[in-house]
Parts: C-alpha cells; sequence; structure tokens
C-alpha cells in the first residue's frame, strides 16, 4: 500500500541557493535570483530553481549565473535556457503562445461585466404588482400574526 | 476490536445517511410530516456514529495499534501524544474521516438549531446533507478505509512525515475543513430552495450566518496553512500559488462573493438566481480541490498519495454533486422571482461589482491552475503557469474592486448618491495619495508597486473608518452619544468594518512582504556577526546531537542585536527524526510584530563554518493580523442580534405543510442558465481524460524535447576510460547513433542495461555518456554489468547534459546521419519502445 502523507512530502526544508553560488556583484545576483524564480524546476513538483534542492536545479542556477556573467540580459538568458528545454520550464509563460491564458481573466471579467449590463438593462424597473397566490399568502400571514 | 466497531459505525453511518438522502424528500415532496421528522433524528444518529467512528481510529492511534494499516504507516510509539492524535488526519484516509465527521456535524446543528425553520426546507436540507455523507462515506468505505487491519503487524510503526508533526497539524486542517465543509450548508439551503422553487429573506436568513461561519473556518485555515508554511519551509515566503494552495483560495473567493450577496437577498429580495449559484459554486469548488488535492491529476508540492481509482471514484462524486445540482440550477433558476428594484448607482450595485470582481478572481485562479492541465490533457503543449504569473495577473484583477471597496458601504440602498459618496471619501482620498507620496519619496521612487499598495490600504482603511464613525457620529456627537449609536448599531455593521480593516492590513502586509523583504546567505563560522536591516546577528556556535523527543538536532544559537543591547537568543534546528529517518530544519524568528527576522541553518562545511540564511520580512506579520482581523470582522458579524432570533417562531408555525407545487421540469438546453452545467460537463471530461492518460502511463510530467528534428547540440566530451577516444558533435556524421546518459546512481539505469545490449549488430552506434558520474563508479557499474557501448564519453559537470535537455537520467537520444535527433526516450529504455519504434525508425536512416 502507497503511503498517505498530507503535505509538503517533496519541499525537504533547506534553501535552494547555496553560498558558493552567489555572485560578486550583487545587483547581478538579484538579477540571477529574480529569472531563477521564473524558471521551473524540471525535475520537481512545481518549484522554481530558485527554491528546489535538486542538483539539475543547482546546475541550471549555476547556468543562469555564468550566462550573466557572460553579459547576456534576462531576456537571453531564459531563451537559452528554453531552448534546451522548451517553454514548459517558463513559469510566466509567454505571451505569444498562450494569449488566451493571459487575456482569460480579462475576457472572463468583461463576459462577466456584459453579463451584468445585460441583466440591469432587461430587468423590470418597477417592482411587478402581487399575484394572486401571494396575495392570498400574505392575508393569511397577516391574519395569522393577529 | 475497536476498528471493527470503528468501520461498524461507518457502515451503519452510510445506511442511516442513505434513509436520510430519501425518506425526509419524499415526506417534504408529500408533505408527510412524520417522514420529514425522521431527518433531524437521522442526521443526529449519523453525527453520533461518524463521532463513534473517529473516536475509535484516534483511540487507536493514542494506544498505538499496529494492527490497523493506518496506524503502521503514520505513527510511532515514540511519537508525542499531541502528533500521535494530530496524526490521525495527517494522511489521506483519516482526514476523509475528519470531512465526514465534520459534514455529521453541521448535520447535526440544523436538526439541533433549526427548530424554527420551516419543516419542508428543513427535511430538504437535511435530505441533501445526508445525499452528500453518504457519496463521502461509500467512498471512504470503498477505496479508503482507514480501519484496515495488516497482518502479521509490525513491531512498531513507520512514523509521521517529520514536517507534519508540528502544531500546525492540529489547527490547520481541521479549520480548514469546517470551512470547506460548511459551504455544503450553503449548497444543502440552496439545492433545497431549487426544489422548492422559493428563495425569500428568510431562507438569506439562515443561509448568510452558516455560510459566515464557513467563512471564517476557512479564512482561519487558510492564514494558519500559510503561516504554518512560512514557519517551516525556512524559505522565507507565505504563498507559492501551489495548486493546493489555489484550491482553498477558490473556494475563499466564491464563498466570499456568496457572503456578499447573501446580503442583498437578505435585505433586498433579489440576486436570487446569482446566489444560488454562488452557493453552488463555492462548495463544488471545495470538492473541486478534493479531487485535484487527492486524484493526482495536478503536481503539487503539497502531495496526497495519488491513486487514479480514488480520483474516478470523486470525480464521479463531483460529476454527480456538481453537475446534478448545475442542471437543477438550469432548470429551476428561471423561477425565481427577482424582486427589489435598485438603481445603477446603489449599495446593491457595489455589492453586484463585488461579485463580479471576486468571481472573476476565482476563475483566474482555476484558470491558471488548471491551464497546464488542460493543454497537456489535449495534447496542446507542455506548460507551466507558476507564481510569477498569478503575481501579476491576480492583483491586477483585484485592484478595481478594491478601490471600490470602500465606496461600496457609503451609498444607500435601492438609490445611492455617487457624488455624496465620493465627497465623503475625500479625507480617506487624501490620505491615500499623502501616503504614495511620502512612500515614493522615502523609497526614492525605486518602484511604484510599494507606493501603490499602501496607497490603496490607507484608502481601504480610513474609507472604511469613514463609514463607520459616520454611522456611529464620531467627531459629530459627543462621546456618549457617539457609545450610545456604537451600542444600537447592528453588530453586523462592526463586523464589516472590522472585516474590511483586516483587509487593509493584510495588503499592508503583502506590500511589505513583496517589496522590502532583504535576505543574506553566508557560511559563517562561530563568533562571527553579520548585520541585516539594523539588526547584528551574532552566530555563537552549534551545539551538536541535542535530543528531542524523537529526534536528534543541531541546534543552532544566535544573537539578535540592535543598538548594542542583544534583544534576543535565537535557536534555529537542523533535526534528523528517528522515523521516518527524515530531515527537518526549524526556522528561528524573532517578530517586533512589524517585521520579522528569520533565521534558518544550513549545512555544515567541512571547516567548522555554517551555511546560515537570514531573512528580515517587513510587515509579514500583519498578513496573519489581517486575516485574523477578518476572521475577528466575521465573528462579530456572527454575533448579530437577528441571526441569534432568527426568523419569527410564531410565524412559522403558522405556515401549514403544503406539497410543494408541480413545475414542469423544462429541459434545460439553450438557456443562458444551462451555461454554468454545460462549461462545467467539458471540465468533467478533460478530467476523466486526464486520469485515463495517468492510469495508462502518461506521466504528466514528462517534458517533450524541444530539439527534436533538430541539430544535436555542439559539444566535444573526454572519454571515460583515459586513452580511448573523445567523442564530440563531428563524430555523430555519417552513422546513425544512440545517445545514451546514465550514471552509476542512478537505479532505473541498472534495469535498462540488459535493453541495451539488444542494440547491437544493428549497424547503430551506442554511444554511453556517464552523466555527473565519477569516472571511477561509472567504470565500476560497467565492469559489473558487462559495457554495451560502442564509445564511452564521461559529462562530468552535466553541462552537454543540459544542452541536450536532459531532465534526469536515464535518457537516450536517436541521431540520425546527418546528426540530427529524431527520437527522446525519457527514462529507461523499454524492449518493447526499442523493438518497435527505435530500430525501425533507426533501419530507415540508414
Amino acid at each position: 500500500m502507497k503511503r498517505a502523507l498530507l503535505a509538503l512530502v517533496f519541499l525537504v526544508p533547506a534553501f535552494a541557493v547555496q553560498p558558493d553560488e552567489v555572485m560578486k556583484d550583487p545587483q547581478q545576483e538579484a538579477r540571477a535570483r529574480t529569472i531563477g524564480k521564473e524558471l521551473r524546476c524540471l525535475v520537481c513538483q512545481n518549484e522554481s530553481i530558485d527554491e528546489s534542492d535538486a542538483p539539475l536545479a543547482r546546475d541550471l542556477r549555476l547556468l543562469v549565473r555564468q550566462r550573466i556573467a557572460a553579459g547576456d540580459n534576462d531576456a537571453q538568458v531564459k531563451n537559452y535556457i528554453v531552448a534546451r528545454y522548451g517553454t514548459y520550464v517558463l513559469l510566466k509563460p509567454p505571451f505569444d503562445q498562450t494569449w488566451l491564458l493571459w487575456l482569460g481573466p480579462f475576457l472572463l471579467l468583461g463576459a462577466g461585466g456584459i453579463g451584468v449590463l445585460a441583466w440591469y438593462r432587461r430587468r423590470p424597473l418597477e417592482t411587478p404588482p402581487l399575484s394572486e397566490a401571494e396575495r392570498a399568502r400574505l392575508k393569511s400571514l397577516e391574519e395569522g400574526d393577529t | 476490536m475497536i476498528a471493527e466497531i470503528g468501520l461498524f459505525a461507518l457502515i451503519l453511518a452510510l445506511l442511516i445517511a442513505a434513509v436520510q438522502s430519501a425518506v425526509p424528500l419524499v415526506g417534504a415532496a408529500r408533505g408527510q410530516a412524520s417522514w420529514m421528522k425522521l431527518a433531524p433524528s437521522a442526521a443526529s444518529a449519523q453525527f453520533g456514529l461518524i463521532a463513534l467512528s473517529f473516536a475509535a481510529l484516534v483511540w487507536l492511534h493514542v494506544t498505538s495499534d499496529f494492527s490497523v494499516a493506518n496506524v503502521v504507516h503514520n505513527s510511532h510509539t515514540d511519537k508525542p501524544l499531541l502528533y500521535k492524535i494530530t496524526g490521525v488526519w495527517g494522511n489521506h484516509e483519516g482526514s476523509m474521516l475528519l470531512w465526514v465527521l465534520i459534514l455529521a456535524f453541521y448535520g447535526l446543528a440544523v436538526a439541533l438549531f433549526g427548530k424554527n425553520l420551516p419543516p419542508a426546507l428543513r427535511a430538504r436540507v437535511l435530505a441533501v446533507q445526508g445525499m452528500i455523507a453518504f457519496g463521502f462515506l461509500l467512498f471512504i468505505l470503498a477505496t479508503s478505509n482507514p480501519f484496515e487491519r495488516i497482518s502479521p503487524p509490525p513491531v512498531n510503526g513507520e512514523g509521521l512525515n517529520p514536517l507534519l508533526q508540528d502544531p500546525g497539524l492540529a489547527f490547520h486542517p481541521p479549520f480548514l475543513y469546517l470551512g470547506y465543509v460548511g459551504f455544503s450548508m450553503a449548497f444543502s439551503f440552496a439545492i433545497a430552495a431549487l426544489i422548492e422553487g422559493r428563495v425569500d429573506a428568510a431562507w438569506a436568513r439562515w443561509v448568510r450566518p452558516w455560510t459566515l461561519a464557513a467563512w471564517c473556518a476557512l479564512t482561519l485555515g487558510i492564514a494558519m496553512g500559510s503561516w504554518w508554511s512560512y514557519y517551516t519551509l525556512g524559505w522565507g515566503g507565505w504563498w507559492a500559488w501551489d495548486p493546493v494552495e489555489n484550491a482553498s483560495l477558490m473556494p475563499w473567493l466564491a464563498g466570499t462573493a456568496l457572503l456578499h450577496s447573501a446580503i442583498v437577498v437578505e435585505k433586498r429580495d433579489t440576486l436570487k438566481g446569482w446566489t444560488i449559484f454562488l452557493a453552488i459554486l463555492a462548495f463544488s469548488l471545495s470538492l473541486l480541490g478534493t479531487f485535484l488535492v487527492r486524484s493526482g491529476v495536478l503536481t503539487s508540492v503539497h502531495a496526497f498519495a495519488n491513486d487514479p481509482a480514488r480520483g474516478k471514484f470523486i470525480l464521479a462524486l463531483l460529476a454527480i454533486v456538481t453537475g446534478g445540482s448545475l442542471i437543477l440550477f438550469a432548470a429551476r433558476a428561471g423561477a425565481l422571482k427577482a424582486g427589489g428594484i435598485f438603481a445603477p448607482v446603489s449599495r446593491e450595485s457595489g455589492l453586484v461589482f463585488n461579485n463580479l470582481f471576486l468571481s472573476c478572481a476565482a476563475g483566474t485562479v482555476l484558470l491558471g491552475t488548471l491551464a497546464p492541465l488542460i493543454a497537456d490533457a489535449l495534447h496542446l503543449q507542455k506548460l507551466s503557469v507558476g507564481a510569477p504569473w498569478f503575481n501579476l495577473v491576480v492583483p491586477v484583477l483585484l485592484t478595481p474592486m478594491l478601490l471600490v471597496m470602500p465606496l461600496g458601504p457609503l451609498l444607500a440602498w435601492k438609490r445611492g448618491d455617487g457624488i455624496e459618496a465620493l465627497k465623503r471619501a475625500r479625507f480617506a482620498a487624501v490620505v491615500a495619495a499623502a501616503t504614495i507620496i511620502v512612500t515614493l519619496v522615502l523609497t526614492r521612487a525605486v518602484s511604484a508597486l510599494p507606493a501603490l499598495g499602501l496607497g490603496l490600504a490607507a484608502w481601504l482603511l480610513f474609507g472604511t473608518l469613514t463609514e463607520w464613525t459616520g454611522r456611529v457620529g464620531l467627531f459629530r456627537k459627543p462621546l456618549r452619544q457617539t457609545l450610545a449609536h456604537a451600542r444600537h448599531l447592528p453588530r453586523a455593521m462592526h463586523g464589516m468594518a472590522l472585516a474590511h480593516i483586516g483587509m487593509a492590513i493584510f495588503l499592508i502586509g503583502v506590500t511589505g512582504s513583496l517589496s522590502w523583504q532583504s535576505e543574506k546567505l553566508l557560511v559563517m563560522h562561530p563568533g562571527q556577526s553579520t548585520t541585516i536591516a539594523g539588526y547584528t546577528v551574532r552566530f555563537v556556535g552549534v551545539e551538536d546531537n541535542a535530543r528531542g523527543p524523537n529526534y536528534t538536532a543541531d541546534r543552532g544559537l544566535f544573537f539578535a542585536e540592535k543598538d548594542g543591547r542583544t534583544l534576543s537568543v535565537m535557536r534555529p534546528e537542523r533535526r534528523l527524526y528517528d522515523n521516518p529517518p527524515e530531515p527537518k530544519s526549524t526556522v528561528a524568528i524573532l517578530t517586533n510584530f512589524v517585521s520579522d527576522l528569520y533565521v534558518v541553518l544550513g549545512e555544515s562545511d567541512d571547516h567548522g563554518g555554517h551555511v546560515v540564511h537570514i531573512f528580515h520580512n517587513p510587515l509579514v506579520p500583519w498578513i496573519f493580523f489581517g486575516a485574523v482581523v477578518m476572521v475577528l470582522g466575521g465573528l462579530v458579524s456572527l454575533s448579530d442580534r437577528r441571526w441569534r432570533i432568527g426568523a419569527p417562531k410564531k410565524a412559522a408555525r403558522f405556515v401549514e405543510v403544503e406539497p410543494a407545487p408541480r413545475r414542469e421540469i423544462k429541459i434545460p438546453v439553450g438557456g443562458r442558465y444551462a451555461l454554468p452545467a454545460l462549461a462545467f460537463l467539458i471540465l468533467v471530461g478533460v478530467f476523466f481524460w486526464r486520469l485515463q492518460q495517468t492510469a495508462a502511463g502518461d506521466t504528466p510530467n514528462l517534458i517533450p524535447s524541444v530539439l527534436i528534428d533538430k541539430p544535436a547540440p555542439a559539444f566535444a566530451l573526454k572519454p571515460l576510460y583515459p586513452g580511448q577516444p573523445s567523442f564530440a558533435t563531428t563524430d555523430l556524421k555519417g552513422r546513425v547513433t544512440l545517445v545514451n546518459f546514465f550514471a552509476s546512481w542512478c537505479l532505473p539505469c541498472r534495469a535498462e542495461h540488459p535493453v541495451l545490449r539488444l542494440v547491437q549488430g544493428h549497424g547503430i552506434a551506442l554511444v554511453g555518456i556517464a552523466y555527473k558520474d565519477k569516472p571511477d563508479d561509472a567504470q565500476g557499474l560497467l565492469a559489473e554489468l558487462g559495457n554495451p557501448y560502442t564509445r564511452v564519453a564521461a559529462d562530468a559537470d552535466g553541462r552537454t547534459g543540459i544542452d541536450f535537455g536532459v531532465s534526469g537520467v536515464p535518457e537516450t537520444y536517436l541521431i540520425d546521419k546527418n546528426g540530427i535527433i529524431r527520437r527522446k526516450v525519457a527514462g529507461p529504455l523499454t524492449e518493447d519502445v526499442l523493438k518497435n519504434d527505435i530500430l525501425p525508425l533507426a533501419e530507415k536512416l540508414q
């Protein structure tokens, strides 16, 4: 029988980035951290390489820093990894391939907004008079109350 | 014996649930009071039986009865008592039992406190609750029996995952489930109302307190989970947009919307169909969360063991509960008459605006969570949607709502005066503008984000305060009169103000955490100190092998100092638990309630140094304070007089029980009320398809190669055996080559090894690349198992592996005569794949 565990199984409690990886230039290091947060660790469950302790994540972190040291800009660094592992590694997927995902929330909002507007226009502007049954019920309630 | 009693009670509860879901419903339809009266008795009996069953499981865990599989897999005699008890729900089976226990508890509450409900409504509500209980009890008994015996019983158990051995486990899941399952009440009331075809103020008066209670529990549950992960995982963060976290956020967003729309139903007798829909949605999203967490359709760091059989069962439950209720909704919602009329500018419209944005936010989280699954199931592409996407989209979507949030309560019901509301909010606007300017100046305008976040929070905070002070007459009337006003103001109004202020505090916390978190990562030797955000952190040393109740720890000792004064001693630990022998680190946090100093102890190096990770997390405590204030607001509102009084009892007695008028059930195709049902049907189809794929072994995490039909990357590798020829890109030309990445540390590589021998004699070059392996080890492996390769190269640092897109060994690439990659096999090559795919293709390429 498989073991059932509640939570957080794969997150070995530690911190991914090790001191020996850190770049000397704090600005470059900050860039590397940001890029690392946007790249998916390939062997983990929904973690970025910045959070993961997997050896491959470490290799990729080092590679990101090498590319930065070599003078790549952020997009070039990311493209370097994407050229090897595909857009799957991008935790923020590229707009041109996933425009439906990016526009989805706003399309939803637009559709909802149109629905609300349509509802405002369609609904009656005055309270409809009581129906026969409602009047009878009102009467019975009034009598019941006394 | 105890286990059998527990199981037997569960089976009895199932039978009672069957009766509870059928008899009262028929009674309500026919107007038979005695049949309807069965419902409360059945609900009480059901609670008693499930409580007995749950008590049995607790007993088994506390007494460490290792003849029961669930105890064996999750407990150990050395485990502290607290974790023996909380470990009951620290696993799939036990947590499902807690789930149905809470469901039965809500049923009991309706039975006990629902005496002044119209009898037919109460009977129907309890019948729907009975149906849900029936489904989940059947699920437990059929797929997840917590009382399963194991023979022969082991001497001791396997222990509980160390990460779960935390007080957080005592509170987080129970509150979370109180929230999830609490939405079943609104759901049952919604279904009962759809059956009756009537929604009125009395109905809303019943639904709102239950929804509010569930919402409070869920808010607290989520906040506790977030706090738990903040102080446990040592990454300094509190929300990762993981699918399982999203699964709790979606019902929260829908439930928050429901909470607000139910006010409109109660006060103004309109938005009925929409409120019913939200009630169905909130509970359905809770169920969807249960499905996502326990079925394995999504990959998440928070993992229950994944079992496709369970997944199909929960999917079936979800399809019946949500699908059934949405079809009922489609058939009946049109019959719900709208009552009160309101102008486009009014309190009602403010709440409609709130609902529009909250439900779109829920939809957005759903979209982001499911997009990878849907794109993959439909074979469109492999896609990742992570924190960077959510962090960009969700705040943009919710900002308009937050902007309107303080204005809504300033508007009158029916017809509000927008200009007057804006005028009254001008003080808040001024404070917000000042906040933005001051923040920009103080931060030297590095980024607009903190200024906008704090400005928004100030607008919300002072806008809400304006409304509240206006109501109680503060600053306008003498204090004594103000106090009297405050006392007579309905508690719900105080509650609303408090909850909205909680939201403002939460926003401040989020802004601080996103904008000003700083961290230091360094190797420290005893005696060294470092500074961060005005603190000096002095590292005294590490006490090795400190014993805890069931673990051994390396306990770090740090002094946190400020202005030459020692503020506190901080003791982060690295623990190794005895059973299971797994590591866990505990974080040391020094808080002054405005910011946290957060110290994590890492590994030690060979020279007495220790890796230390220090965070300064400004305003993060406010994230959790904000949530607590929101919950307090909910509780204050819950204490409102009108919930305690409820609908007048006298009137209830006089309403005679009449059979519900028979209505034609329209076939719900084409109508706008049928849209949710159709959308849901498609979603269920995708889930089912995905489960089929998972069961068929199409693992969700298999990444396709982007290099297929592209030239192999350039490389030049040294030979594994000194003296042999090296291996470079140019060697690929002129011959079909199979490149196999392997390593001695990789067990699947050993399993694959015999298959590689079958490649011989087909005129293909088989090149082995030892991936991130020591030459001695790789040579040892080949000496032991035999060398099937024509040539073996070494990729010591794994760079060539990365160039090929290797994510784990073994991986195999078929490359044609021109050096173009034609196939990639991730994972061990099987005989089947080799003979039916690789070799025929290789022959064609020859």
